[in-house]
């Protein structure tokens, strides 16, 4: 025993000196990483911009700075991806900036979060977008104005969107070859939905689930809800807007447009949010659809792909994630949400928010002018990995190598049904979401849990809603 | 700060008296060298949790929602705290988490740990206690991405597997009743490897004559583990316990990436309203209150196992 | 004892080690197949990931996954990021548990209890709820947003004293009251007779520190800003990709990849760990 130990120990201590002496080495030659000074453009008043960085891929954010840098060489810049897994956590690391005092100049928000940052952290755009309006004539005629009423806040416009994912249905075509049934027409109905489901049923194994959705606030319960002409929030329209309007867009597209959304009173108990709730639970019931799960949606694409779900709702940014998961162009395509009441989508858009902290406003904003060009998405947005706002750059060319078929869907979605509008989120959307999702998860993980659920969803929400945020 | 003791802290009969009967001197470079020995951990403990500590408890008694400063609030973020139905049921989750999965781990760990010390080939041993070992090198938070895709109800290789001999599927992560029991099942799968070696480290210590000695009583089997190993174990039993109860009572990562704490709350955790309010929710000063709770909580939850285990836990 | 009774016990110990053998394996094989199932289905195209019965030996192996994610993340950045940030903690924690474990086992002091409390206190306290009041002291140094803003706050550990604590005290302690008696002070006998014998438990704070800050993803979250400084856990995030539409054979083969180091680390320190580990427990 003490043999053998005396000279491992002896080993394990010179192997103990080793790794220190080499973890010090490393420590020595590597200071500049470890206290960042290697990091160009830190703490020298660059301007800073923090990106969401799963939805651009490094070769796109490093197009992005190189070209901001040919176009400003006067205006350092420096982009952080940052790296999470959905908006809370993006948010989350945002804030703890915000906490300490270090926060950037410009963010990456998503519709989730225009209307908090809006009331709370942003500038209104304005005044700048008044001043160079000639420069962005261009901009807003290729971009719907449902996109961009829904970036404004009490008639003041926050962000220019860049990218937006309405909630469509995707279809496996194998799937429905197997049921023996046809593509459905663009105005299809939720009856013909139920029955599509139902053929897709009897012809699939044990393994094989028709509709499959992910529980949150974009593209869970929501587009139901839209359908069936209702909402989570009462929803109405702020005054104000008609500089925008009147400055950018023709008279047709004027009609109703306001200065943003206004989501005030819950209203979970109501007829048609029961009605929606039943709908779903009933499918479920019927095994038509799984109990929805919560988390980021990450299991959906494989089970798409792989035709163990026939039928799910997503948008454009799902054309890319299909192709990485090996998915023909003739493998699937994509069909309007089915009408019910109505055929109201819903849709989330993003862009770049002006933080009212930032020291650099003027230069902030010739980034969000740079970020919003033609030439600029289309570096940025090479895969389809989102739906870019500029509807010229929707073209047979992008969808060739990915598909779908009717890529026209995606944008046409806004056009077709100009009343869609974006997924409700006040400024307290955080709690809205967390009790969205919770009951949405009680009211459909057991029979009859429907209006319990919803009375308590109801309390909830008008708890959250009250609260000053 | 607390009276924390662990079981070697225990008087010792052989206190060395030398020491206290020698002159000053010695104790002095004794004293001397303590201080310098224990100055980086001390420091580094005061700087980076009993201060922030102190700031979380001011914090407490604010509302802070980041953008504006501080307010001060008095006791109301503990008076929401403790109406918040959320709140409670998420420390009546914690609290059965902890229990059952504690004593999952331990029963498990220490099964396998009594096993593995009979009689087998020296390398089979060694395979076996990789295995168990194996699941703690891994990140919680990846291994519960995979897992995720193992519990799914439709596609998931679990209900697979217990299809093959006819049981129905189970809705692992959907429902109020099999949602928590799979969080503590995930979190167990990868947690109990440590109590596991502690126990077989344990085993290894109690000389092989008490063995003979039962065994000529004529002590077998459980009987023998019952009577006789288990006192010898019981400090170790101690420290696993500790620990597990203290790792379980901040269980976070596994909630959050299956279930996000549903359906419903049933699957939420402290420590995840904890992130939900302060970093979601932008409300700090209830965070934090939720948080000096949780923190008391295992205080007193620790102290009183202490107290416990004066009575259950037997020196050698 | 009789002859017949010693037979009879000698039988039921031939057949009882066939069934423990045969339910440990059952129970190794359920600890590894969540690992089995991961290292197979990155291997697997994506197409295949979710077939049932799934193929633990892919037909038609595939690194592509692999290839995925080098072309996707800079892995060569963050690994080097993950290596000093684990390397430093584990070697400044060695530091910091060594001395701090002699003081408490073999130093005499005031407050040495107390102190003591406060060490094992800080494993009680949630990373959460300080990380905020954290955020801002690091600020003040000058710290945030560095890799040494992740070091230098782990570097005081309540296991991993704990742990020495235990070692120190399982030494016999003769050692020193011999070298006491032949005049050496508390620092030669430190240094001398017990500091030697101390490097297997070091060993064992090390591994434990390189397994848990490998793996480590909150904090990095929370206190890297710059992507330049993100850690492997961190960089793997994004190939879940935007709104998880990233190929899961991608995902698994980034956690595949960011669990070689910590498995081999662990096949190395594997024997001082398990000796370390089980110390800890026991009552010397």
């Amino acid at each position: 025993m003490t043999d053998s130990n005396l000279p491992r120990r002896t080993l394990l201590r010179y192997g103990a000196y080793g790794a220190g002496a080499s973890a010090l080495a490393a420590a020595a030659a590597s200071w500049d990483r470890l206290t960042a000074a290697d990091i160009p453009g830190r703490d020298d008043g660059s301007l800073v911009v923090a990106t969401l960085g799963s939805a651009f891929d490094p070769a796109a954010v490093d197009a992005l700075t190189e070209g901001f840098h040919r176009l400003h060489p006067d205006i350092p810049l420096r982009v952080n991806a940052v790296q999470a897994v959905d908006w809370s956590d993006f948010f989350a690391k945002i804030l703890t900036q915000i906490a300490a005092g270090a926060a950037p100049d410009l963010v990456y928000v998503a519709t989730e979060g225009v209307q908090l940052f809006a009331r709370r952290l942003g500038v209104p755009l304005d005044r700048w977008v008044r001043r160079d309006a000639a420069e962005l004539r261009s901009y807003f005629a290729d971009v719907h104005p449902s996109l961009v009423e829904s970036m404004m806040y009490e008639g003041s416009l926050y962000q220019l969107p860049m990218e937006f994912n309405a909630a469509d249905m995707y279809l496996n075509k194998q799937v429905l070859k197997r049921a023996g049934a046809g593509f459905p027409p663009a105005d299809w109905s939720r009856d013909d939905f139920t029955a599509l489901l139902r053929e897709m049923k009897r012809a699939g194994d044990a393994h094989f689930t028709p509709y499959f959705w992910t529980n949150r606030l974009w593209g869970g319960v929501v587009p139901w809800l839209f359908a069936n002409g209702t909402n989570l929030l009462k929803e109405s329209k702020a005054p104000g807007g008609s500089w925008l309007w009147d400055t950018f867009y023709p008279a047709a597209d004027r009609h109703g447009r306001g200065g943003g959304f206004r989501w005030t009173t819950p209203q979970a108990t109501a007829d048609r949010v029961e009605e929606a709730y039943d709908y779903l639970a009933s499918l479920v019931q019927e095994d038509l659809c799984t109990r929805p799960e919560g988390g980021n949606g990450s299991n959906l694409v494989g089970v798409f792909s792989t035709g163990r779900v026939g039928v799910t709702p997503a948008g454009g940014f799902w054309a890319g994630g299909l192709q990485l998961a090996g998915m023909q162009a003739a493998d699937y395509d994509v069909q309007y949400f089915p009408r019910w009441r109505t055929q109201r989508h819903q849709f989330g858009a993003a862009g770049y928010a002006l933080l009212r902290t930032s020291k650099k406003q003027d230069a902030a904003w010739e980034f969000i002018k740079y970020a919003v060009r033609q030439d600029t998405m289309t570096r940025l947005f090479r895969s389809n990995q989102t739906t870019p706002a500029r509807r010229s750059m929707l073209n047979a060319a992008r969808y060739a190598g990915s598909g779908p078929a009717h890529w026209q869907v995606f944008y046409d979605t806004l056009d077709r049904f100009p009343d869609t509008g974006p997924i409700p989120a006040p400024p307290q959307v955080a709690e809205v979401t967390d009790v969205l999702l919770k009951y949405t998860g009680t009211a459909l993980a057991s029979p009859r849990a429907v209006r319990p659920a919803l009375r308590r969803m109801q309390g909830d929400l008008e708890k959250a809603m009250e609260r000053e945020v | 700060m607390t009276n924390t003791q662990v079981p070697a802290a225990r008087p010792r009969p052989a206190a060395p008296p030398a020491v206290a009967a020698r002159p000053s001197v010695r104790d002095r470079g004794s004293r001397l060298l303590a201080a310098l020995f224990l100055a980086p951990t001390v420091v580094g403990i005061v700087v980076f949790t009993v201060v922030p500590i102190i700031g979380s408890v001011v914090l407490s008694l604010f509302r802070w929602n980041v953008i504006d400063p501080p307010r001060f609030a008095g006791g109301a973020n503990y008076r929401t705290t403790f109406t918040d139905s959320t709140v409670l049921v998420s420390f009546r989750n914690t609290l059965l988490f902890m229990v059952l999965a504690v004593a999952l781990q331990l029963l498990i760990a220490l099964a396998l740990a009594l096993a593995l010390n009979g009689r087998m080939p020296v390398w089979l041993r060694s395979v076996f206690r990789s295995a168990f070992f194996f699941p703690l090198v891994l990140s919680a938070a990846s291994i519960s991405v995979v897992m995720k895709y193992l519990f799914n109800q439709d596609f998931g290789v679990v209900n697979w597997l217990i299809g093959l001999v006819g049981v129905a599927p189970v809705p692992w992560l959907t429902s109020e009743h099999a949602a928590m029991a799979t969080v503590i099942l995930v979190y167990v799968w990868q947690q109990f490897g440590f109590s596991f070696l502690l126990f077989v480290g344990g085993l290894n210590n109690i000389p092989k004559e008490i063995h003979e000695a039962a065994a000529l009583d004529g002590a077998t089997g459980l009987r023998k583990h019952l009577g006789i190993t288990l006192p010898l174990l019981s400090p170790t039993l101690l420290v696993a316990s500790v620990v597990g109860i203290i790792n379980a009572l901040q269980v976070f990562e596994q909630p959050y990436v299956l279930t996000d704490g549903g359906p419903g709350d049933s699957t939420r955790t402290v420590v995840m309203v904890i992130y939900e309010r302060a970093f979601e929710q932008l409300d700090f000063g209830e965070a934090s209150a939720v948080g000096v709770l949780l923190f008391a909580l295992i205080m007193a939850v620790t102290a009183l196992q202490f107290r416990l285990s004066r009575r259950f836990v037997h020196y050698q | 004892m009789s002859q017949a009774t010693l037979t009879l016990s000698r039988v039921r110990h031939s057949l009882a080690p066939w069934a423990r053998i045969a339910g440990l394996t059952v129970c190794a094989l359920v600890t590894l197949g969540p690992v089995i199932w991961t290292v197979s289905t990155s291997l697997r195209t994506p197409a295949q990931s979710f077939d049932l019965p799934p193929q633990i030996i892919p037909t038609h192996p595939t690194t592509a996954a692999y290839h995925g994610v080098f072309q996707q993340l800079d892995v060569w950045l963050l690994a080097l990021n993950s290596t000093l940030v684990t390397a430093l903690i584990a070697v400044g924690q060695m530091i910091t548990a060594g001395l701090a474990g002699y003081a408490f086992a073999r130093l005499e002091f005031p407050l040495k209890k107390p102190l003591f409390g406060l060490v094992l206190a800080t494993m009680m306290v949630p990373l959460q709820v300080t990380i905020v009041p954290v955020f801002l002291v690091l600020k003040s140094m000058g710290l945030t947003d560095t890799l040494l803003g992740l070091i230098i706050p782990a570097f005081p550990t309540a296991f991993g004293t704990f742990l020495m604590r235990q070692y120190f005290l399982g030494m016999p302690k003769d050692l020193g009251e011999a070298a006491m008696l032949d005049g050496a002070g508390p620092w030669r006998i430190f240094r001398s007779v017990y500091a030697p014998l101390a490097t297997p438990g070091l060993a064992i704070v090390g591994v434990l520190a390189f397994n848990y800050h490998w793996n480590e993803f909150f904090r990095p979250l929370i206190l890297e800003t710059s992507s330049q400084n993100y850690t492997l856990p961190l960089g793997l995030v994004s190939l879940q990709g935007n709104l998880g539409t990233g190929s899961i054979s991608v995902v698994l083969a980034g956690v595949v990849l960011s669990m070689l180091p910590a498995v081999a680390v662990f096949v190395v320190g594997q024997r001082p760990l398990r000796e370390g580990i089980t110390s800890a427990g026991v009552n010397r």
